[in-house]
């Protein structure tokens, strides 16, 4: 057993765990944080993506002892984000979810591409979903939300606040 | 916000904050966990299995299973062979991945190596992988007290097929072999068994698509009465199909917590689903088309083979699907003489199960495939062909030659706006004149219809003959005492948004905002007895009870606010939430209120039932037929193979459409599942029965780089059988890709002499045709 310390959604969790324990096992099964979803625990649909250090990471293949000492970010974690809120209305408008398994893996990726690639065009944003598999919607109300998501980002904040706020008044 | 608004979905917020539930989630304090040992052999005996020591108490083999029943599903048509379907292997293991002793431990990776520590000792047996084997005279057999391999060979005969025959000018003739897939669902299959004691009953949570049916079965097999079983279909990640059958772990499970009264979990793991999950679209077809000079088909012979695999799932029994691939094998074109065989072989693979789709994209392919011929042959517009046999609208309803009554649309009409949208005189063009890169361009056409919401009559699953015949269904509305309302329903959704189209009925009746519905699904506690989501159903038929059980309420509603109101009953209206009457308007709060906290004011004649209403929608029997046209256009590179879709335009009529943003995301969904079909997915198997895709590297689903954008249209040509004149679609957007793609691929290859009928169309195999060509 090692003995850890991961900040998970800005509060630090210490735990003893056995080297073997994956990221993912960790955040489902020691902090119950069942929102982080698994598809196939070998790296390949991107289910499992989680911010670590504010980059995206399979927690499916990461080891928790790898991730000692980092911030780690799930979906569940994101309450007061301008730009998750951003997103998820975008993902919600757009019908980018259907069964929402993949959802917040999505989510992450989408939260990245908007901040790293808010230029990107339809082919580039395909790409960057190319590793989170979705058996639902075709992908393409997930590009549409992306898309649309990074225009009103790159457009600023008051731009933003205009757009939920006329949301939240319905 | 009622029916024809594109409001966004209301259950959204759940899973984009991460408070969804799927089975999986779900943890009971002492909770065990299952793990399966599964054969590593297609076919062999099984002659001895070693537990390991001290641990006899934590590993289940059939034996052990005392009091269950084995799966049994059949069909009544002749000449049908029912399979059992044994919860662990009793005996014999057919397929590879196959069930053979369960472990219980307190983690999964504990259980895991309980069944690695077991020991099983077996006897191989000469396994049956192709369809050519199943069929060989010396063949070994799957099921041994059968005297061959053959499930169910079926005919199907219609017109005056030889002289239709004798007059013909033109016959053309095509194969094609469709290959094996698995559903791939990104939740895989799962389930939670919860011995209640203090109710004495057995909780069942499952990731199902059927819960109401699975409590049946679970009721069936382990021997406890429906009253003490409570099924929970909670969040459920995809199904296509997948999720709706009994599966045998599911029984191990609920056995195990019954027998152990702890709280058994099982969820498998994507190698598992890989090797043994049920699988789909295992097909072979030949299909020749007798025309006259002109083109018009006057005959059509077809023969289908189904590899099912080796059990028959239930409720559904195997096949169905050789049943459903002829029955829809004229597609939507006026030929009156139909000849046509299909047979369905066991194998030892995992069973075959309905997916998105069922058949109709063989037979979408067979239909589309022969036109192609056709028109070639005649050096005809492949267009023109299809315009030539098409059902026009002034034939409607028309009844096919396979007895199918398609009830309304205009299918020329669609075939032309697919066209325009690709603008295939523009594509033409460019085909001529070639492409920089010497990329071959080629145009495919798929015209079909789906039939959807099938009622209970001869025309639909009663004919079969199977064990529970689907058709009914009911809705109970209920109006809470702060003015919302509830509505309870027997389907369930794993992705369609029908927390968010059946408020939309509610709305369209009752006027009440969308916001204030909750629906209640997936439970048998609250569920009503209906049989669930599947073959395109749950709008048509679980929206037509919706309607009925909103207007049912109307009625008491209308009652107290006429009292509140102090006016006549027949001067009420009720209008967006409210009650309004001449001199004023009650709100739906303020009739709650009325009847559940002050009873005593209310008058005689209130009906005592208050404010719950059920009623249920009895579908049309021929269910009720939407249909499409895909229009491709692809570019094939003559070097590598690989073919890239350059367009690609879909044109539906669904009749009404309850939510247009979520019919879309119907279509495109389904169209991502049928370019999977047409150009990637594929379990494969080597001779001795081996699954080779057993990862997500070697089983490729399409990913957002492989979905082209795509053009949609839709027309609303509303069918007479159903509530709002509303024809399902949820499957439609999966059946045309193949045939569209194939037909595109073929017509660019055309200069090369070189043709594929074979899917997916991979590089290699692209690649192999244009060599096979060059070579003659």
């Amino acid at each position: 057993m090692t003995t850890i310390a991961i900040t998970v959604n800005g509060e630090t969790m210490r735990a003893e765990v056995e080297p073997r324990l994956s990221l993912a096992d960790f955040l489902r099964e020691q902090c119950r944080l069942t929102g982080t979803h698994l598809g196939c625990e070998h790296g390949v649909c991107g289910a499992c993506t989680v911010l670590v250090n504010d980059r995206t990471v399979r927690s499916c293949i990461t080891l928790a002892v790898a991730v000692d000492g980092a911030a780690v970010r799930t979906v569940e974690g994101y309450d007061g984000d301008p730009l998750m809120a951003l997103i998820r209305r975008c993902f919600n408008e757009c019908h980018a979810l259907q069964c929402g398994y993949c959802t917040p893996g999505m989510l992450a990726v989408a939260y990245d591409v908007v901040r790293r690639l808010p230029q990107a065009d339809r082919a580039r944003i395909k790409a960057e979903l190319g590793g989170n598999l979705c058996r639902c919607t075709g992908y393409l109300g997930a590009v549409n939300a992306i898309a649309r998501a990074a225009e009103i980002w790159s457009a600023g904040s008051e731009r933003v606040g205009a757009f939920l706020a006329a949301r939240d008044r319905r | 916000m009622g029916i024809g608004a594109s409001l966004p979905r209301l259950e959204d917020e759940r899973y984009l904050r991460g408070r969804s539930q799927f089975v999986g989630d779900i943890a009971f304090p002492g909770m065990l966990h299952a793990a399966f040992l599964r054969s590593p052999h297609a076919h062999a005996r099984v002659i001895s299995i070693k537990k390991p020591e001290g641990a006899e108490n934590r590993v289940f083999v059939a034996e052990d299973l005392s009091g269950v029943a084995r799966i049994r599903s059949v069909a009544k048509l002749p000449g049908f062979r029912g399979s059992d379907w044994p919860t662990l292997a009793k005996g014999k293991a057919r397929h590879v991945g196959e069930a053979v002793a369960m472990a219980l431990a307190a983690s999964p990776a504990e259980a895991e190596d309980l069944t690695a520590a077991t020991v099983v000792e077996y006897e191989p047996l000469a396994p049956v992988v192709t369809m050519a084997q199943a069929l060989a005279p010396d063949a070994p057999l799957v099921h041994e007290q059968w005297p061959d391999n053959v499930l169910l060979d079926s005919k199907l005969e219609s017109g005056d097929f030889e002289a239709a025959k004798r007059a013909a000018k033109h016959v053309v003739t095509r194969e094609f072999r469709m290959n094996r897939q698995t559903p791939f669902t990104l939740e895989g299959r799962g389930c939670l068994a919860h011995y209640d004691g203090r109710l004495d009953e057995l909780v069942f949570y499952c990731s199902h698509q059927l819960p109401v049916p699975l409590q049946i079965g679970l009721s069936q097999t382990l021997g406890i009465s429906q009253r003490r079983l409570r099924v929970i279909a909670p969040d459920v990640g995809g199904s296509f199909g997948l999720k709706s059958y009994l599966e045998g772990e599911a029984v191990c499970v609920a056995w195990a917590s019954l027998k152990l009264g702890r709280p058994v979990r099982w969820i498998r793991d994507r190698h598992e689903a890989l090797i043994c999950d049920a699988s789909c679209r295992d097909y072979r077809c030949k299909v020749t088309a007798y025309a006259d000079a002109e083109g018009k088909v006057l005959a059509l012979d077809c023969e289908v083979i189904v590899d099912a695999g080796a059990y028959s799932p239930w409720p559904w029994p195997a096949g169905l699907e050789g049943m459903m691939a002829l029955g829809n094998m004229q597609g939507p074109y006026d030929i009156r003489a139909f000849r046509g065989r299909g047979i369905n072989v066991v194998t030892n693979k995992p069973a075959g199960q309905p997916f998105r789709g069922v058949a109709r994209p063989i037979s979408c392919v067979g239909h589309e495939m022969v036109m192609d011929a056709l028109a070639w042959e005649l050096g005809k517009d492949p267009a023109e062909v299809r315009r030539l046999n098409l059902v026009k609208p002034e034939q409607m309803p028309y009844t096919s030659v396979t007895r199918k009554q398609l009830d309304s649309g205009d299918y020329p009409r669609a075939l032309r706006r697919a066209l325009e949208l690709i603008d295939s005189d523009g594509v033409l063009a460019r085909q001529r004149r070639g492409e920089p890169d010497g990329r071959l361009i080629g145009v495919g056409i798929a015209c079909f219809y789906e039939q959807t919401a099938y009622g209970t009559g001869p025309y639909g699953y009663s004919s079969w003959g199977i064990e529970l015949v689907p058709g009914l269904e009911p809705a109970v509305a209920r109006l809470t005492g702060d003015g919302e309302l509830v509505l309870e329903v027997g389907s369930h959704s794993h992705g369609q948004g029908h927390e968010t189209v059946y408020a939309q009925i509610a709305n369209e009746v009752l006027g009440i905002d969308p916001h204030r519905v909750a629906v209640r699904h997936g439970d048998t506690y609250t569920s009503p007895v209906g049989t669930g989501t599947y073959s395109s159903r749950s709008m048509v038929t679980v929206g037509g009870a919706v309607d009925q059980a909103c207007r049912l309420l109307k009625r008491p509603i209308a009652q107290i606010g006429a009292h509140l109101l102090q006016c006549r009953i027949e001067d009420v209206a009720i209008k967006g939430g409210a009650v309004v009457g001449p001199a004023g308007s009650v709100s739906f709060a303020e009739i709650g209120r009325a009847w559940y906290h002050h009873p005593e004011n209310l008058p005689d004649g209130v009906d005592a039932a208050g404010l719950t209403a059920i009623a249920g929608h009895k579908p049309h029997d021929p269910g009720v037929f939407g249909y499409s046209t895909h229009a491709a256009v692809v570019a094939v590179d003559r070097d590598t193979g690989k073919v890239e879709i350059l367009d690609y335009a879909i044109v539906t009529d669904c009749g009404r459409r309850v939510n247009p943003l979520l019919v879309e995301g119907q279509i495109v969904g389904g169209f991502a599942n049928g370019i999977g079909n047409a150009l990637y997915e594929e379990s494969s198997y080597d001779e001795n029965g081996q699954p080779l895709a057993t990862t997500l590297a070697d089983y490729t689903a399409p990913s957002a780089p492989c979905i082209p954008d795509v053009k949609l249209d839709f027309f609303e040509i509303p069918t007479p059988f159903a509530p709002y004149g509303i024809k399902g679609v949820g499957e439609s957007g999966a059946i045309g890709p193949p045939s569209a793609i194939i037909s595109a691929v073929n017509d660019a290859l055309r200069p090369l002499g070189a043709a594929i009928y074979e899917t997916p169309v991979t590089p290699r195999r692209v690649y192999a045709a244009i060599e096979a060509a060059r070579a003659r």
